[in-house]
């Protein structure tokens, strides 16, 4: 799952994988759908907690003193006192647990210990720029792979495919910060085409038109790292989603009308590809962040990965935490989210 | 035996497969051969620094002066350490967890679900960065890292793999002889079940190379290594410089990546021959221009059928599944087509609405419609770029698919689809006749207007079937092909149906085919009786003269074979032998082996479809003295 460039398991093995997941789904057809989506939330909540508790039995099997990974190592010993009785390191271990749990959940991530900034504080403002980059790349890749999956799906085994194909699994082979690193030597050093970093120019216009254009130009490199990879994996999905649809017999009916090839593609069978691309659309989301960091950490966006970046650079390891918790809240609602669009998509689903 | 035969099929047959395995092949003789290779030391300064690739240095050197190709030989070692380690790791993991979950099921199975759910959720890579954040990078952590967030993903595989084979009989017999579970799990189930593992392989030695190259960009890497990753975060700096620091080990790693996810995707098809089996696609015959052709003439028959042969390509194989077929139908008249599954039946529906899956063509014969020609050589005749069929779909020509296997769409309303296929050909009409159109269609058939918003899965079995039914109507076609039209539905509502087709049929004067497995519905909606075996056609003739004086011995042992309910309760006939195979080579009478009449003839010389009395036609040789037993007995 871990992945720098986000080899997805669902795109490369989708039978195997994402198989399973769906046959979850048929599941939840026959099961109310409520139920579902109240054992799904019990299960981000789940998520929370197990990442909370990692991070904390990780923090104790480090190696070193807990207290200086938590306040930094070069914090003077007044602040260093702070932190070992507001996180009670002096108590028995379930109960520092407990108070772990109690602080997190009370929205209190610690403090950063460059800044000694709320790490929340800290986080929050980086938000807005991760999702512009994101959301982009998740709209852009997300269109593009679809309507190729779903063109090259109509003719299986054909030169076409063959080449999309191989040509889909070396984009999402491809290191992302690698990728961005060469758009910027193409783009920004050979060409002075486009700005290689930052979200806006220093000193530039700070309103209107002018500044979204300004950004819109920051974001093209960026965007374009980060859903070229995506564009692969969801040429992969959409093809064999669709190719899926196309065996269907409601397939056969509508070419027994006497639809236009094209309608029967982008209307009948990806109108029920959907939800499979869906459901992977879901299961990928916390892959898509992790591209992120790496993009953001090349062209210096300001957005969350950034944040994290410059948290290794300075082993800030309470902001590292918060960051990880965030993000694993996110994806939960991601996740969530998505079942309830499928729910939306699939009209067998009786909300 | 026979599964590693169709990986090295995979492997060898496909140029692109071919190409990956052997990139794989090489980088890793390169990475296990590399300290015996003497290049030069990959952390040597001996050379200028930033040198372009050129005669001595061929990638260039790097800001201290190192020779880069050196370093790129010495990086495919770390990427291979990497990369077979973590998934060794994750799979072997992956391999006890899942087996454990599959095999135990019950709670365990529960509560390991769970956890595979919940590891899938965590964006790892995060986690990954903090465990190395905390415990300090070095090669063995991070292989460490990634094998922990990956193996629930081998576990996930081997679990369905273990749940799939612990009800292989193999498996039960060896528990039945008294193995016990971990006896059957280990001699059995994992070695058989091992097989989408190692595919998996090679895909997570693709994840773990690049989660490597991505810590190490971070600058998260093992110091003391020399991997690509960390070559391109050390060489970001020199971009404008001496941008082919950043570019060769860039480079490697698309390589070796992408050969990886190839040969994974290969194996992984190899493994699974339902992807396989789409892939192969029958050449399409090309189209035939329309010739000069008297007017049509008014004559008394709508459809026409010579000699039509429908092929499919099946594994390298020509399958004829409709075999030299003839016939020909008047206008208002019903035929019933019969015969078990695989006799080409539906093969031939298909083949009048010109709907073959991609693996089928016509491969030789002629379809008229109305007089002028449609299909002349197993072609499409064409006229002015456009098949001739296609000004015929659905306004003269329709067909009523089984609803019971997802004919109509499961994601639009039925009056959506209903809709839709008006406005296809009648686009001038507007959205609010087609309605109209819709709710006619609907009344006629006998649903209420208020279900045109249903989707098709709100609506009963009988239901859907009509609104199938419907949707064949809605351009008042002349010729309506129905396909097994009531298989699936109770037996109550198939009388019902089937009485629906044949008062429509005569209500709008239509031409009707009926294709069907059952001799009573067929009896009961139509005029005359093709009966078909192994893709041609035995017997053609009248409902009554089929029923009373069957002059083929396999129509004698369909009707012996179906229930009846107005006769004496008597014990239903079985046709003794196995159905014909599409396919099998055998030369005469292709229902002999099966036929307690057959002689030697039968076996030697194939019957034509003659004339036995009247219009009733058989394929026979002994047709006329079949045609003399009383009905119901066989000889």
């Amino acid at each position: 799952m871990t992945h720098s460039s986000g080899a997805d398991p669902c795109a490369v093995s989708l039978p195997v994988i994402c198989q399973s997941r769906l046959n979850e789904k048929k599941f939840g057809q026959s099961m109310r759908l409520q139920k579902y989506i109240l054992l799904r939330t019990i299960q981000v909540v789940l998520v929370v907690f197990v990442v909370i508790a990692l991070n904390f039995v990780l923090i104790h099997l480090a190696p070193g003193d807990i207290g200086s990974i938590l306040a930094g190592e070069t914090a003077d010993p007044e602040y260093l006192a702070t932190v070992r009785s507001s996180y009670g390191l002096d108590r028995p271990l379930g109960e520092q647990l407990l108070r772990y749990f109690g602080r997190i959940l009370t929205g209190d991530l610690g403090q950063s210990y460059r800044s000694h900034a709320p790490v929340l504080d800290v986080i929050l403002p980086r938000i807005p720029a991760t999702l512009l980059l994101v959301g982009t790349s998740l709209v852009i890749s997300v269109a593009v792979g679809t309507l190729i999956g779903s063109l090259i799906a109509q003719k299986p085994g054909s030169w076409l495919d063959t080449t999309v194909s191989t040509l889909s699994v070396a984009l999402f082979s491809i290191p992302v910060f690698w990728l961005g690193l060469m758009l910027i030597l193409v783009f920004a050093v050979m060409n002075r085409w486009l700005p290689s970093s930052g979200m806006t120019t220093p000193g530039g216009v700070r309103e209107g038109w002018p500044a979204v254009l300004d950004v819109a130009r920051h974001l093209v490199l960026p965007a374009i790292s980060l859903s070229a990879i995506w564009i692969g994996q969801y040429i992969r999905i959409a093809k064999t989603a669709v190719s899926e649809a196309l065996s269907e017999n409601y397939i056969t009916t509508a070419r027994a009308i006497g639809f236009p090839e094209r309608d029967i593609v982008l209307r009948d069978a990806l109108s029920n590809a959907l939800l499979p691309i869906v459901t992977v659309f879901g299961l990928q989301l916390g892959l898509v962040l992790t591209g992120a960091v790496l993009t953001e950490t090349v062209f210096s966006w300001p957005g969350l990965g950034r944040l994290i970046y410059e948290a290794i650079l300075t082993r800030d390891t309470p902001v590292i935490i918060g960051a990880f918790i965030l993000m694993s809240l996110t994806v939960g609602i991601a996740s969530l989210a998505t079942d309830l669009l499928y729910a939306v998509l699939d009209p067998r689903i009786a909300l | 035996m026979s599964r590693s035969v169709a990986i090295a099929k995979a492997v060898i047959g496909q140029p692109v497969t071919l190409v990956s395995a052997t990139i794989v092949a090489v980088v890793s003789i390169l990475a296990f051969a590399v300290p015996y290779l003497g290049l030069v030391d990959p952390e040597a300064m001996n050379a200028l620094p930033s040198q372009p690739p050129g005669a001595a240095y061929w990638m260039g050197t790097d800001n201290f002066g190192r020779d880069i190709l050196a370093r790129i030989i010495w990086g495919a070692r770390v990427a291979l350490i990497v990369a077979i380690g973590s998934s060794a790791l994750s799979t072997i993991l992956g391999i006890v967890v899942g087996s454990v979950s599959g095999y135990y099921g019950g709670w365990v199975d529960s509560v390991l679900g769970r956890v595979f759910d919940i590891f899938l959720l965590i964006p790892t890579f995060f986690l990954v960065l903090l465990i190395v954040n905390l415990f300090g990078s070095n090669l063995g952590l991070t292989m460490f890292a990634i094998a922990i967030t990956t193996w629930p993903r081998s576990a996930r595989i081997m679990r369905a793999q273990v749940l799939s084979l612990k009800s292989r009989t193999y498996v039960q017999a060896s528990l039945a002889a008294g193995a016990s579970s971990w006896q059957a799990l280990v001699s059995h189930v994992i070695p058989n079940g091992i097989a989408p593992l190692i595919t998996d392989g090679a895909i997570l030695m693709g994840l773990a190379i690049l989660t490597e190259a991505g810590l190490s960009f971070l600058g998260l890497g093992d110091q003391n290594s020399v991997s690509w990753g960390r070559m391109i975060y050390e060489g970001q700096a020199y971009l404008r410089s001496a941008p082919w620091i950043s570019i060769f080990p860039g480079v490697s790693l698309l390589i070796l990546v992408s050969a990886l996810n190839l040969l994974g995707d290969a194996l992984n098809r190899a493994l699974n021959p339902q992807i396989r089996a789409r892939q192969r696609v029958a050449r399409r015959r090309p189209p035939i221009n329309a010739s000069p052709e008297p007017a049509p003439v008014a004559d008394d028959v709508i459809l026409r059928v010579d000699d039509l042969v429908l092929t499919y390509y099946v594994g390298g194989r020509e399958v004829r599944a409709v075999d030299g077929l003839s016939f020909a139908l008047r206008r208002g008249e019903s035929l019933g087509i019969v015969g078990e599954s695989g006799c080409g039946k539906s093969s031939l529906g298909s083949a009048l609405l010109q709907i073959l899956p991609p693996n089928a063509v016509l491969s030789a014969g002629r379809i008229r419609i109305d007089g002028r020609d449609v299909v002349v050589d197993g072609r499409a005749v064409v006229e002015r770029g456009q098949p001739r069929f296609q000004a015929l779909r659905w306004t003269r020509v329709a067909i009523i698919f089984q609803s019971a296997m997802n004919a109509l769409n499961p994601v639009f309303t039925v009056g959506d689809q209903l809709v839709r296929a008006y406005r296809l050909h009648r686009p001038k009409d507007g959205r609010e006749k087609a309605r109209q159109r819709a709710t006619e269609v609907f009344e006629m058939i006998g649903i209420a207007p208020n279900r045109l918003g249903a989707y098709p899965h709100q609506l009963s079995g009988g239901m859907r079937q009509r609104a199938m039914i419907a949707l064949s109507l809605m351009l008042e076609p002349k010729l309506l092909v129905a396909d097994e039209p009531t298989t699936a539905l109770d037996v109550l509502i198939q009388d019902q149906i089937l009485g629906e087709i044949d008062a429509l049929r005569q209500r709008l004067n239509l031409t009707l085919i009926l294709i069907s497995h059952d001799m009573g519905a067929v009896a009961e909606t139509c005029e005359r009786i093709a009966v078909m075996y192994a893709g041609k056609i035995v017997e053609l003739a009248s409902t009554a003269a089929i029923f009373e004086r069957p002059s083929h011995p396999y129509t004698r042992a369909l009707i012996a074979a179906s229930p009846t309910l107005t006769k004496p309760r008597t014990a239903l006939a079985v046709i003794s032998g196995e159905a014909f195979h599409a396919g099998d080579v055998q030369s005469g009478c292709r229902f002999a082996p099966r036929c307690p009449m057959s002689q030697d003839i039968c076996r030697e010389k194939s019957p034509e479809l003659l004339p036995v009395a009247g219009n009733q036609f058989a394929a026979c040789h002994f047709a006329s003295a079949v045609v003399e037993q009383p009905a119901g007995e066989m000889a």
